[in-house]
């Protein structure tokens, strides 16, 4: 301790003297730094002398004072400005006003663990910042960057709100498991949290809602995309399918500012089938031989009018946001009520974030919080997927327009979409807090060591009531009802340590970083359903039946048990068990290994006739060792070298760390004296990288577990009293699937950046994929878990371009576009897998997809359909490849930016080329068979000359060209002008138009969808992409809306 | 100033050390046990099932399950048959085609039944060889349910492929199953149940239901295997047809035998404590009536109807005795042919529901009141006996009789479906009395059982064709036609909407996935 004591004291002394040495033979100069957009002191600029290592930086206030040789020039930068250098001259107080950057090339970007300059960059890369958002209705953060960015395909699932979104970058390469991008959001990487899908009470399942949700899209402040592996190698086992990092907005100004934001928009549906109306229905039915009589309930009903709406949503922001002296605070403050076209259908969220930083010692030692917490609510109506029934909207387009529209009208059989509106209900609410803490300590001026903790907590819940009234609905349902909870608590904690190094050594810059990171991802979930209700039309008397029986039959399950418990059921008819009425809880002692099922009398709280509840608890682990290095030599030849190890509790010892290297170079060339002048930016990018892929594979695969299989209440309200079951399978060689990416680009400007832009070529290679496929019988699981000896190709080339047309004070016009171009192919795999589940009246277990080594994924098998033959049965009876797929091969974007004076106006275009769309709707609903069936039908039917008799198997028939041009997003907006010290500082009102026209040969009613059936509706699990099934309608949006500033 | 400088270095020593004794100290990746129990870790070392008794639970409600579906099992075994056909109805029942290749026995490697019931059946003969395991120390009577079990699930694989799969449970997925032939696993079936017999209980069961095995349910299911003895093995062996003989005659003397009274009663549910029923499973007979009743028959229990498709063939119908125009109640037709309502029969108890063969008008309930259904379009509701012309496509809603072993009107899903009648242990006597040439004293044991249903005479003479007959009338739809028509030598026949066959579809394709994921397996002749 005393010698350590003396040396360091020695040291410094000798440092101390040196550096006052130094500084006698200099000028000193100082001044403020301070950013020209809002006047106030910029803290942690860098101040360098020009041509050598000295240099420092300014304090919180934007103050600073240095030290400089004669003749010295000062290089100020800062990230999100642009550069200046001051000739010093003979002064001694120089203060500069720094001009916010906005070309694309030097901004900075985030990339995992770290930012980068956007010219500095090896990887793909690409950053969307706020400016940049789309506007109008935004449910979920992707929609925000929807067609802005080259590569990256974003496809809303559906029109409804906060309807799940498709995110492709570079391509699909999975087969089985999602294909969306891993998402981090402030540096804490997101798992699950979803509300639960509406469960099945006769009316199929739901879409699982959008996991992003619960960000407030007015908190964004960028976001980032990594596109290759060599960016996306720092996430190792999650990177394949690329990342999309998500920064939140950060406290700012000096002077504290207060941003309030509100908007109200009106949006309809884009687009209605052409139904027959009442009399065009009759005929129809005459003519197919029915009988118009008895048909004829009286009514003229527009169906597709009864359960569509024109809604009206609104969104209140408040935010403010101030820099202190040693940091900054952001809070904001927001609700949003969207209405869906849908009647039934909405969306309410809450949301409130805090942002702060406060630094100690001098700077060294910086704390950043960032949480938020957000209150989610959503409604459903019967929409999802319901089998060969169909759905509200599958009922709206064939029910007879006849009918009555009063819900207690019974049709016979087909289930009326009045009744479906009046007595269904399924509401979710999710309450979800999202925290990351971390300490920054500057330990020298190169090193840093920052500790993070991140912690994302959600509790989700979903109800969904069938009440007795409900008619033709599920069985057992009529006079008893039927509901479900489900409940989900996940909780993802993060520990993370990184150091980071920055050092300029000769003419080689320095900036590497390495870390460690620990996460776990537990779950714990249950399901009640009951059946038997004593009021069974009330919603909430229903719900609160379910939860009081649920609550009184559990209390009595725990008294009756000790050990974990699998499930409980009470019911007056129990089956298959040692009692046949009264309750039962199953479950296991953990430390005596020993399973164990008890019985006991029914409690006095559980009304229902029947109520059942099962229990899940799962944790993952992932454990990462992860490092990269930049080198920066000459300041224009950049090298980058990542590692990531991941261990993940979801694979076998043998193969539990994945190792996921990266490399890449770049060049930028526009510093060589041999290019010309004309390139102001001309940079050659390569790289190459291992990612990996473990999305999609359940817990505990690896091993085999056994527990009580559910307990479910069937339609008579009975119980089987289940038995124990094998849960995982043993497959111990599971591993990572895993892609390689070789990527190359150049980034080029030209006339001082006025167009600027990037192409880039790339080749990715996905194997070992994931895929869970039948098990040589016999066999504890039918399916397992496997690593597909396949290979799935995506290659192709993406280009970007920015045209700034003009760019004056008053006046600024800004063109850029993007466009892509991907080829997929799945390659050396022998078998054949159907794939893409056909639903409809006499079409399950139909398909019109097959994975089959040779073809793109979500390749089309049908039927060439060939015509009617004379007596108007479709020939052709055949499935078989038609050369078609699902995937698009070509994406682009356009937009246009311009402002004038006080006016700006913002449109966007996005278009998807070369896919095929398979028409389920009109396969299910739209055919000769249907009005047979006295079923309503489109016009086009009565004279297609099918007859009433024949069989609308998939065929070529319903596959459509789904190209589409659409124009995505309109914005114009005029800035009050505000002179002097107003009250408020700014305040801009703006109109914005979405899905404003759509060009398309598609006949459905928007080729941009994707119905997902229920996961256990999927042909050997397999994914569908394509397919349209009553999918919920796309809306028209308008929004008035306005911003100010205090 | 000096203290503070010293407080500096400290945490700069302090920091990275911190985050080293992080990197050093990782943690484990193994997953807990709180959502279930690890049964067998990753080396793939079996210790036994933890609780015999769940395991068993689950194999029992699989077959259960597997019983009251109207895809898989209950398909192959019946559609494939003359007993039914499910027509394709203008846009209802196409479905890629999965019922109309069952009929015409045009059914390949990738059909989903057959890869379906490959599945479950092969899955549950490795659950029942882990109860067996002795490392799971289950008791003699656990033992013998898992014995029988495996028999019977092993026999339907048998029965179906001609060549079985076999895992140990010690082996890990990378160990390719064994295949047994279709000789070898005749034996250990019929080992299976010969120790099955001496493990289980004896006598009737006390309770409501029979849903576990006893001596006479393993008798029952070894009299079937050995009387099927000469499809397996080619010819009869010395004492099967004695053994089939002996053994119905033990189950007899269990205490079951012939039932008469109303047929239809013995299909009654929720409680089978009849004698002649052997072994029921608690599955709802639901998906049995409405799968083939028309979407505008709706009871209390199922306002939604039926759903149309299941269908019976002219040629079966013929095979009763009764007027043939019509099925209307009080006919004089036989007994087990059922009946159709009238309008003046039809009341609030049956709701029109009737029984057996279902065609003419049909009739339900509109309030208080009968009256003649309609079809959707508002046609009268006739089912007709006859089909379109290619009786596979092209149908209308009313083509084809229906067939009703289980009615609404005993309740729309009432539980409970007959696996094994001692009316089948009897029949199959009296094959083998048959079969060993003494056809007079088999007519005598076929006319007893005629004898016990109304307005069934006694028959004249018997032969192989009649005995055959014989069966289906009393057991149709009860999951044994595939079964006795290929040891009848008919499976292949020409009937209707069915070309004749080499003879290859007696036995199923191997599964695509099979053949794929176990090189061992020999796709069948002719696919």
């Amino acid at each position: 301790m005393t010698n350590l004591y003396l040396f360091v004291r020695r040291y410094l002394t000798v440092l101390l003297v040196f550096a006052t040495l130094v500084s006698f033979a200099q000028q000193t100069v100082s001044g403020k730094v301070t950013g020209a957009d809002d006047g106030s002191g910029i803290p942690g600029v860098n101040i360098l002398e020009k041509g050598t290592v000295n240099g420092t930086v300014s304090d919180a206030g934007g103050n600073y004072r240095i030290n400089v040789g004669a003749n010295a020039t000062l290089v100020f930068s800062f990230v999100g400005y642009a550069s200046q250098e001051v000739s010093v001259g003979s002064q001694n107080s120089i203060s500069v006003s720094l001009e916010p950057d906005v070309t694309s090339l030097s901004e900075v970007v985030v990339v995992g663990y770290g930012t980068v300059k956007m010219s500095d960059a090896t990887g793909a890369v690409a950053a969307v910042r706020s400016e940049d958002f789309n506007g109008g209705v935004i449910s979920s953060p992707e929609q925000l960057i929807q067609g802005k960015t080259a590569g990256v395909q974003i496809t809303s699932t559906s029109g409804a709100p906060g309807a799940g979104v498709n995110l492709r970058i570079r391509g699909t390469s999975s087969i089985r498991s999602n294909n969306n991008p891993l998402f981090v959001v402030d540096g804490v990487p997101l798992a699950g949290g979803d509300t639960p899908a509406a469960a099945n009470v006769g009316y199929g399942s739901s879409q699982d809602s959008n996991p992003l949700n619960f960000l407030n899209p007015s908190d964004i402040e960028s976001m980032s995309i990594l596109k290759d592996a060599s960016a996306t190698a720092i996430y190792g086992s999650r990177g394949a399918n690329g990342v999309v990092l998500i920064t939140t907005k950060s406290g700012k100004g000096q002077k504290g500012t207060l941003e309030f934001a509100s908007s109200l928009s009106v949006a309809s549906a884009a687009k209605r089938f052409d139904l027959l109306n009442a009399s065009e229905f009759l005929d129809g039915v005459t003519q197919f031989g029915g009988d118009r009589v008895a048909q004829n309930f009286g009514a003229q009903t527009d169906w597709q009018d009864y359960i569509l709406r024109t809604s009206i949503s609104n969104k209140q922001n408040l935010s403010y946001s101030k820099s202190f002296k040693t940091g900054s605070l952001r809070a904001s403050f927001g609700y949003e009520d969207q209405q869906g076209i849908v009647k039934n259908s909405s969306l309410q969220r809450l949301t409130g974030r805090i942002n702060g930083n406060k630094s100690f010692l001098d700077n060294k030692l910086k704390f950043d919080l960032a949480s938020t917490f957000s209150n989610v609510k959503r409604e459903d109506p019967a929409i999802g997927n319901a089998g060969f029934q169909g759905d509200l909207l599958g009922a709206a387009y064939s029910a007879n327009p006849t009918w009555p529209t009063d819900p207690d009208f019974n049709t016979g059989g087909q289930r009326s979409p009045a009744n479906m509106l009046a007595y269904y209900r399924s509401t979710g609410s999710n309450n979800r807090l999202l925290n990351n803490l971390s300490a920054t300590y500057k330990i020298t001026g190169a090193l840093s060591a920052k500790a993070t903790y991140g912690l994302d907590y959600s509790v989700a819940e979903t109800n969904t009531v069938a009440s007795g009234k409900a008619i033709n609905g599920g069985n057992g349902v009529q006079g008893f009802g039927q509901a479900q909870l489900n409940e989900n608590r996940s909780l993802n904690n993060l520990v993370e340590l990184t150091l980071n190094y920055n050092k300029t050594v000769g003419k080689v810059q320095i900036d590497a970083v390495g870390g460690y990171s620990f996460q776990s991802f537990n779950n714990r979930s249950f399901f009640a359903s009951g059946r038997g209700f004593t009021d069974f039309v009330n919603f909430d008397n229903m719900q609160t039946e379910l939860r009081n029986s649920y609550e009184a039959g559990n209390s009595a399950a725990e008294g009756n048990f000790s050990g974990t418990i699998n499930n409980w059921g009470i019911s007056n008819d129990l089956r298959s068990g040692a009692q046949t009425s009264g309750g039962f809880v199953s479950g296991y002692d953990a430390g005596s290994g020993a399973f164990s099922q008890q019985y006991f009398a029914r409690p006095a709280g559980v009304s229902l006739a029947a109520v059942g509840a099962n229990f899940f608890n799962t944790t993952d682990f992932l454990q990462s060792y992860f490092g990269r290095s930049n080198f920066t030599i000459s300041g224009k030849y950049l090298i980058t070298a990542t590692l990531r190890v991941d261990g993940s509790s979801k694979f076998g010892s043998n193969n539990r760390y994945g190792v996921f290297p990266s490399g890449a170079f770049a060049w930028k060339m526009h510093d060589e004296d041999f290019m010309p002048e004309l390139f102001s930016t001309f940079k050659l990018r390569a790289g190459f990288g291992l990612v990996g892929n473990q999305d999609g594979l359940g817990y505990g695969e690896f091993i085999r577990r056994d527990r009580y299989a559910n307990a479910n209440v069937g339609d008579a309200r009975q119980i089987d009293v289940p038995g124990v079951a094998t849960q995982g399978s043993v497959n111990p060689t599971l591993k990572w699937e895993q892609t390689s990416q070789f990527s190359a680009g150049i980034d080029f400007g030209i006339l001082g950046d006025k167009l600027s832009g990037s192409l880039d070529y790339y080749v990715k290679n996905t194997t070992d994929l994931l895929l869970r496929a039948n098990a040589a019988q016999p066999a504890v699981a039918t399916q397992i878990f496997t690593n597909l000896d396949a290979t799935v190709e995506n290659k192709g080339w993406e280009l970007a371009l920015s045209y700034s047309a003009i760019d004056k004070p008053d006046a600024s016009l800004t063109f850029s576009g993007n466009v892509s171009h991907n080829t997929n192919l799945l390659k050396d795999f022998g078998g054949a897998l159907d794939a893409g589940t056909i639903n409809g009246q006499g079409l399950s277990l139909a398909y019109a997809q097959r994975l089959a080594g040779g073809y793109p994924l979500f390749s089309y098998h049908l039927r060439e359909f060939q015509g009617f033959d004379a007596t108007g049965q479709p020939i052709g009876d055949n499935q078989t490849f038609v050369g078609k797929s699902a995937l698009p091969t070509w994406n682009m974007g356009f937009s246009i930016n311009a402002r004038y004076k006080a006016f700006d106006l913002a449109t966007y275009f996005s278009g998807q080329f070369g896919q095929y769309i398979y028409n389920n709707t009109a396969n299910a609903f739209f055919t000769a068979g249907s009005i047979n069936n006295a079923r309503n039908v489109t016009r086009n039917v009565l004279t297609a000359g099918e007859a009433g008799s024949a069989e609308a198997a998939v065929s070529t028939r319903f596959l459509e060209k789904g190209d589409f041009l659409r124009m995505q997003n309109f914005t114009i907006g005029y800035n009050v002008p505000m002179k002097g010290q107003n009250f408020i500082k700014k305040l801009r009102f703006y109109g914005n138009g979405q899905n404003l026209f759509l060009i398309t040969s598609y006949t459905g009613l928007d080729p941009e969808v994707s119905s997902a059936p229920a996961s256990f509706d999927l042909l050997n699990g397999l994914p569908t992409a394509g397919i349209d099934y009553a999918a919920y309608p796309r809306p028209r949006t308008f929004t008035i809306g306005l911003n100010a500033t205090f | 100033m000096e203290m503070k400088n010293n407080n500096k270095t400290k945490n700069r020593l302090i920091a990275p050390f911190l985050i080293f004794a992080f990197l050093l100290n990782s943690c484990s990746l193994d997953i807990d046990e709180t959502d279930s129990l690890i049964t067998k870790g990753e080396s793939g070392v079996f210790n036994g099932v933890p609780n015999p008794a769940g395991s068993l639970s689950n194999i029992y409600n699989d077959i259960t399950g597997q019983a009251g579906d109207q895809a898989g099992l209950y398909a192959l075994t019946e559609v494939s048959t003359d007993e039914l056909l499910v027509p394709t109805r203008g846009t209802d029942w196409g479905d890629n085609g999965i019922w109309r290749t069952v009929h015409v026995h045009t059914f390949g490697p990738t059909h989903n039944f057959v890869t379906q019931v490959w599945n479950d059946k092969n899955g549950a003969v490795l659950r029942c060889t882990e109860v067996i395991d002795p490392l799971s120390n289950a008791t003699v009577a656990q033992v013998a349910e898992a014995k029988f079990a495996r028999a019977y699930n092993m026999w339907i694989v048998m029965d179906f492929w001609g060549q079985v799969p076999f895992r140990n449970p010690k082996d890990g997925p990378d160990v390719t199953p064994s295949v047994l032939t279709r000789q070898e696993a005749y034996t250990l079936i019929v080992q299976d149940l010969t120790d099955a017999i001496v493990g289980l209980p004896a006598g009737v069961p006390a309770a409501t239901n029979k849903l576990r095995p006893v001596k006479a349910t393993a008798r029952l299911l070894l009299a079937k295997v050995k009387l099927n003895s000469i499809v397996y093995n080619g010819a009869y062996g010395s004492t099967d047809l004695d053994d089939v003989i002996s053994l119905v005659t033990s189950i007899e003397g269990e205490g079951y035998g012939l039932v008469g009274g109303n047929y239809f009663n013995l299909f009654k549910g929720p409680t089978y404590t009849n004698i002649d029923v052997i072994w029921n499973v608690s599955a709802g007979a639901g998906n049995r009536m409405w799968n083939s009743l028309h979407y505008n028959q709706s009871h209390p229990d199922n306002t939604g109807g039926g759903w149309n498709g299941f269908s019976t063939l002219a040629e079966f119908y013929d095979k009763f005795q009764g007027p043939a125009a019509s099925n209307s109640i009080g006919g004089g037709q036989e007994e087990r042919r059922g009946y159709t309502h009238t309008l003046a029969t039809t009341n609030a108890t049956n709701l029109g529901f009737g029984f057996g063969f279902q065609f003419g008008q049909m009739y339900g309930m509109s309030g208080v009141a009968p009256v003649a259904l309609k079809d959707r379009t508002g046609k009268p509701l006739i089912f007709t006996k006859e089909f379109a012309e290619s009786g596979l496509i092209g149908n209308n809603e009313t083509t084809g009789a229906r067939l009703l072993k289980y009615s609404p009107a005993n309740g729309g899903f009432t539980e409970g479906v007959v696996m094994a009648r001692f009316a089948d242990a009897h029949l199959m006597r009296a094959e083998a009395i048959l079969r060993k040439g003494n056809a007079g004293s088999a007519l005598i044991e076929v006319n007893k059982l005629r004898a016990l249903r109304a307005n069934t005479p006694p028959l004249a003479s018997l032969n192989e064709a009649a005995m055959l007959d014989e069966r289906g009338r009393e057991l149709y739809t009860e999951g044994w036609r595939r079964n006795d028509m290929i040891r009848f030598g008919v499976f292949k026949a020409a009937r209707q909407f069915k070309p004749a066959g080499d003879g290859h579809t007696d036995i199923f394709p191997i599964p695509a996935s099979a053949i794929l994921s176990n090189p061992g397996l020999n796709q069948n002749p002719g696919y």
